[in-house]
């Protein structure tokens, strides 16, 4: 996968469908369980943002070595 | 300054300028310049994120919001709906010209366009009833910050789409990934300004 507006895009949909699940937690539980869902699924995302990006590096360097 | 020749092949074609910069990065220009862009608007946003907090936490009032404001969570939701659905007809544009639809390009610039506008407007309005303003407690202060710092963000997204949008009715896009940069970009930071408004109406609004 490249880095363009297309991978972007995806973190859009990921983002919507986490808000959608701590809006969802907020109003039907309460508001400490959607802010705690929030910032569980904040951490998650940056652990999964970092190893995303450290593999586009990786991606782009192999491609660089092969031209 | 003297413009130089450059000569390709037999010296059919002429480079007038400079000649081109020596590329050394593992990623375009254009892409790495935005990302690294957003990178330092995150941590800006960041810093009024963690004012926000700092306020609601630390300061630690009885009620937030404050006796008697009240948020327009349900007008703000449907400004929501309306920004994720532009992020889907930018996306849809910059599709449409990889597979050459120079017609799904402009449909899809437009409906952005729009979306966004009507977004902004919505937020103006939401600015005028809402019954406080930016002097009302450092919530009105914080509210009208990060609210506003988003909203400034939407208008310079508007004005980059602007520019896409005239240059897609003048022909300038093609599916080549070089030939759509125009458009590849301000789709990234479109991007961005929708995921932005995720957090803060999910933090400002919901929490």
């Amino acid at each position: 996968m490249k880095l363009n507006e297309a991978a972007v895009f995806r973190w859009v949909v990921i983002v919507g469908i986490a808000a959608a699940a701590v809006i969802a937690a907020t109003l039907l539980i309460r508001p400490l369980v959607g802010a705690l869902l929030g910032l569980a699924l904040v951490i998650a995302g940056c652990v999964y943002g970092y190893r995303w990006i450290e593999q586009k590096w990786r991606e782009l360097g192999s491609k660089k070595l092969r031209s | 300054m003297e413009s130089a020749t450059v000569s390709v092949g037999h010296g059919h074609a002429e480079h007038h300028g400079p000649p081109e910069a020596n590329q050394s990065s593992r990623i375009d220009r254009q892409t790495l310049g935005i990302l690294l862009f957003i990178v330092s608007e995150v941590m800006l946003f960041g810093a009024f994120f963690a004012s926000y907090f700092f306020l609601r936490v630390v300061v630690d009032p009885a009620s937030w919001p404050p006796e008697p404001y009240e948020l327009p969570v349900a007008v703000a939701g449907m400004n929501t709906a309306i920004l994720v659905s532009s992020s889907f007809t930018i996306h849809y544009a910059l599709e449409s010209i990889r597979r050459g639809n120079r017609t799904g390009l402009k449909l899809g610039l437009v409906a952005t366009w729009l979306l966004g506008a009507t977004f902004l407007f919505i937020q103006i309005n939401e600015y005028v009833h809402i019954g406080f303003s930016a002097r009302d407690l450092s919530f009105g202060s914080i509210f009208y910050s990060l609210t506003g710092l988003h909203g400034a963000h939407v208008f310079v997204g508007l004005m980059l789409l602007s520019f896409a949008t005239i240059r897609a009715f003048r022909g300038h896009f093609g599916p080549a990934e070089k030939d759509h940069l125009g458009v590849e970009v301000p789709g990234i930071y479109w991007h961005f300004v929708d995921i932005m408004w995720l957090v803060v109406y999910v933090t400002v609004y919901i929490l």
